[in-house]
């Protein structure tokens, strides 16, 4: 399962831009010893408000989802270079919940409910 | 003179009209003839309906479900009283929204357009 999730908001670009801009990123990630587990394009679409970095106003921007595994203590200089980066509007990471099979889920319902059950005889 | 009067206030007193129409009560018409113990439904089994949200997972990055709890007009996140929904879920539903915020993915003022023609899940009136 994923330990990290990086929400990524890139400049409205041009196709190749984009795709040179999200390579830079994953390999900057896999540089510093994190594996890329999954790569997603949630497209462009205009932001919900208007976003000023690097001394420019932003009113559309690309979405991308990378989920990743790494060590705690890249984070900081990871966000460091990715605040830097003048493609990046906003970077963030995010802590991916470990999120218990459903099978799982019923079963553990079932068992304490029988013990809240027992709990009031 | 006085005592007349006095006398005239007790026939008064003692010659109240009665209400014939009501029926007196009577040992035989206090009992139910049914069912002495009235049968209530188990209560327990109301609580275990659940929230709209139960066995839905709740994200930030699904939006349109976000944007339903969210008042068109200002983009305020509706109360518990309004969406009706359990303490686990409101609490979960208001991170996620403020994350979203937070995020670039969700609009903080506003609504978004396109959700604007949702079904409305919460119980509150718009004077539109």
């Amino acid at each position: 399962m994923p330990r990290y999730e990086l929400a990524l908001i890139l400049k409205a670009m041009q196709r190749p831009e984009t795709a040179a801009a999200v390579r830079r990123t994953v390999e900057t990630l896999m540089e510093r010893g994190a594996v890329v587990r999954n790569l997603e394009n949630m497209g462009e679409r205009l932001l919900p408000y208007k976003i000023t970095k690097h001394n420019e106003r932003h009113s559309r921007g690309t979405y991308f989802l990378v989920d990743f595994y790494c060590a705690p203590s890249i984070l900081d200089g990871l966000l460091n270079h990715l605040h830097r980066d003048v493609d990046v509007v906003r970077p963030t990471v995010l802590k991916k919940e470990e999120q218990e099979p459903k099978k799982n889920q019923q079963n553990r319902q079932r068992r304490d409910e029988k013990t809240r059950q027992e709990m009031k005889r | 003179m006085l005592c007349v009067r006095g006398l005239q206030r007790l026939k008064a007193i003692f010659y109240l009209p009665r209400n014939t129409s009501h029926r007196s009560l009577t040992s035989a018409e206090v009992l139910p003839k049914d069912d002495a113990l009235l049968k209530v439904e188990n209560l327990s089994r109301e609580s275990k309906k659940g929230c709209m949200l139960c066995n839905v997972t709740v994200d930030f990055k699904n939006i349109q479900l976000l944007s339903q709890f969210v008042s068109p007009h200002t983009g305020r996140i509706y109360g518990r009283h309004i969406t009706g929904l359990c303490g686990k879920k409101q609490k979960e539903i208001s991170k996620a929204i403020k994350k979203a915020h937070s995020l670039g993915f969700m609009p903080v003022t506003h609504k978004y357009p396109e959700f604007m023609k949702d079904p409305r899940i919460c119980s509150i009136k718009h004077l539109d």
